[in-house]
């Protein structure tokens, strides 16, 4: 290629001409192309790693879902601790402690109220609400302790009747907590003879 | 002697034919322009440095709280959701550069860009302080290797990478909060590893920009630089030399000469290595180190200043004037328009939130009372206090109940709460689906903020069946 050194600083031009555009023959900058030849060494180390060598490194997706799995892991761990601690008799203990039952309080006057009432009877001012009372020994799922908490984790098995399973919303210490409120307002029967209602 | 390289327009004067790099050494400056550009770059480094710790409505000026995912700005408040604001804030930034570099060209370049303001009022100055001025900064550049030189460049670096720990330090601070760095920078570094992380590569990038890569990213890699040659015209005010004035270039004697007297003083102090007699470049970042260049030599051959000045291509022409012209009117009356549409949003903005979503599960119930719909009520306050909110209901029908939310209620500082809402219409007031509103009185503040629903229902007539 013939070279020519047509400006006045002695820069070179390359010897082609589009529509009178002609191009300087001059150098990137060493830097410049270092950035290039670092992106090539990377696509060799990459595609090495990624489609030549066993290693089956795990793409975004498969890394998500991994860590999507590992908290799923954790809640169910979570969950099973707590439910290994509580029974019947550990619900009834929780719902003696103060520092249960006003957490639970504030969860229950928050979510629960709307339909069960502040004072628990299901009524507002004289108009029944949706819920039923949960002060009496009346228990349509069950009134043990687990049971009264596997309702509100689960919701009613009805779905018309509009209470919904709450573990979306509340984590399973939260619904403990909920429960041993209940518990706590129970005034009669005295525990723990809160009997499950047998016709449903 | 050693010389410096002869700046032209066909290649940059910091890149040498090989492609290696050719470290400038602008000369000392001084003058109107250096003064007050000081003074600004003072101001501006004062600001970055001490926003995280101005408190205002109880949190730092500017805070963007990335555990919590509030940001505070200058006592607004604004959470994950109102992001979108956001839009206005990059594109009004964006905007306005438009709008000064058309007026003014580079200004932000030489002023107030942070990579310019870093450079030049802090590693540059350290540079100066350690290994003198231009000249001997060349020398000692291209001087063997002695244990002197040695000193010279450990102790320089050492405080490049210090001053660089600072200020990624400080730029963590704005997402971190102080106290909060100051509780992290006592821990081990692996206890916060991913603020640490970023504090770290920062401080690498500032190093490496700042003791090596200097004007290399304005001249090459800044959009904003290359975007230039669209944004000015030949009535936008930019640093030109008059030519008209100056050439010939040649002797203050002879009298066939213009006023240049081809001293080159404003080619050794320039910061990108061009010779501004040659025109307006890609590489002028506007600094205006030129100016004060030429008018100290213009002082001391006694004539006029402003050979080098700010002034229009056309004025440099010695055409007319005009600051003021078509493409300015529509730029002013779009930023009008963005700043409008901006403030209009963010007075509708409040500092809590109230907003209704319907409870999972069916969309409606139907008893024998009536028609009931279940909603979950999404409470926040963004506030510093104990918020009170009174609830009023616009749009239900006749003996409709509302239950779940009482009529009068607080919230804590900065409280986020999920409550439920039942709202049950009797069988006899429903004649369909209807929208109602909610609406909360808010104090402190005594603002009103309203969320509207639809009730749904099967239709009267088969309810009534």
């Amino acid at each position: 290629m013939q070279k020519s050194s047509d400006t006045s600083d002695g820069i070179t031009l390359r010897d082609h001409v589009y529509d009178g555009i002609e191009e300087y023959d001059q150098k990137l900058p060493n830097w410049w192309l270092f950035t290039l030849y670092i992106t090539m060494v990377w696509f060799v180390i990459a595609w090495v790693a990624y489609y030549q060598l066993p290693v089956n490194a795990p793409t975004d997706y498969e890394k998500l879902h991994k860590e999507i799995a590992q908290i799923e892991l954790k809640k169910q761990a979570e969950l099973e601790k707590m439910l290994a601690s509580l029974n019947d008799d550990s619900l009834l203990e929780m719902s003696k402690d103060p520092n249960h039952t006003s957490a639970g309080q504030a969860i229950y006057e928050s979510k629960c109220a709307a339909c069960h009432g502040v004072d628990l009877t299901a009524t507002l001012g004289g108009v029944n609400l949706p819920g039923v009372p949960l002060n009496d020994s009346e228990w349509i799922y069950g009134g043990n302790p687990l049971q009264i908490m596997y309702t509100v984790t689960h919701g009613s098995p009805d779905i018309t009747k509009g209470m919904i399973a709450w573990q979306a919303q509340l984590s399973p210490s939260e619904i403990a907590q909920v429960t041993s409120y209940i518990l706590s307002k129970q005034t009669a029967p005295p525990e723990p003879a809160l009997k499950p209602r047998t016709e449903i | 002697m050693l010389t410096s390289k002869k700046p032209n327009l066909e290649s940059l004067t910091s890149i040498n034919d090989d492609g290696s790099r050719y470290f400038l050494h602008p000369a000392d400056v001084r003058g109107n322009f250096t003064l007050w550009r000081r003074l600004f770059g003072a101001l501006l480094l004062a600001i970055y440095v001490l926003l995280p710790w101005i408190p205002i409505n109880g949190n730092p000026a500017l805070f963007f709280d990335l555990a919590e995912r509030r940001f505070h700005f200058f006592g607004l408040t604004f959470l994950a959701e109102d992001l979108w604001i956001g839009f206005f804030l990059l594109t009004g930034l964006g905007f306005s550069l438009f709008y000064v570099t058309a007026i003014a060209g580079r200004l932000w370049c030489g002023w107030a860009c942070p990579y310019t303001v870093f450079l030049e009022h802090i590693y540059r100055r350290i540079e100066r302080f350690i290994d003198g001025d231009s000249m001997k900064r060349r020398k000692l550049d291209n001087a063997p290797w002695t244990k002197s030189k040695a000193i010279r460049r450990i102790v320089k670096h050492g405080l490049f990478i210090l001053v660089s720990l600072i200020i990624a330090h400080i730029f963590v601070s704005y997402f971190v909060s102080i106290p909060r760095l100051y509780e992290y920078m006592q821990q081990s570094p692996l206890n916060n590893a991913k603020v640490f992380g970023v504090m770290m590569f920062l401080t690498v990038c500032l190093y490496f920009a700042f003791s090596w890569f200097r004007e290399q990213f304005c001249i090459i890699l800044c959009p904003y630089g290359r975007l230039q040659s669209a944004l000015t015209d030949d009535d936008t005010i930019i640093i030109g030399y008059d030519e008209k004035r100056g050439e010939p270039r040649g002797k203050k004697s002879d009298p066939n000469t213009g006023d240049c007297i081809n001293c080159s003083r404003c080619v050794q102090v320039c910061p990108t290595g061009i010779d501004i007699r040659n025109g307006l470049q890609l590489e002028c970042i506007g600094c205006a180190n030129c100016i004060d260049a030429c008018n100290e030599i213009m002082d001391k051959t006694g004539q006029e200043r402003g050979l080098i000045r700010y002034d229009s291509l056309n004025g440099l022409q010695r055409q007319k004037k005009r600051i003021w012209r078509p493409r300015i009117a529509l730029y002013t009356g779009l930023m009008c328009l963005g700043a409008a549409v901006l403030g209009l949003f963010i007075s509708g903005l409040h500092s809590a939130k109230v907003e209704l979503i319907r409870m999972p599960g069916q969309p409606y119930y139907v008893t024998d009372d009536g028609v009931r719909n279940q909603y979950r009520v999404q409470l926040i306050t963004k506030q510093n206090e104990e918020t009170s909110m009174k609830m009023r209901y616009s749009g239900l029908p006749e003996g409709a109940v509302v239950s779940g939310i009482e009529e009068e209620f607080t919230l804590k500082a900065g409280e986020e709460s999920m409550k439920t809402l039942i709202i049950m219409v009797p069988r006899a007031s429903f004649t369909g689906d209807f929208s109602f509103t909610i609406e909360a009185d808010v104090t402190p503040g005594d603002f009103t903020i309203t969320d509207s629903i639809d009730f749904l229902g099967p239709s009267a007539y088969t309810l009534n069946q």
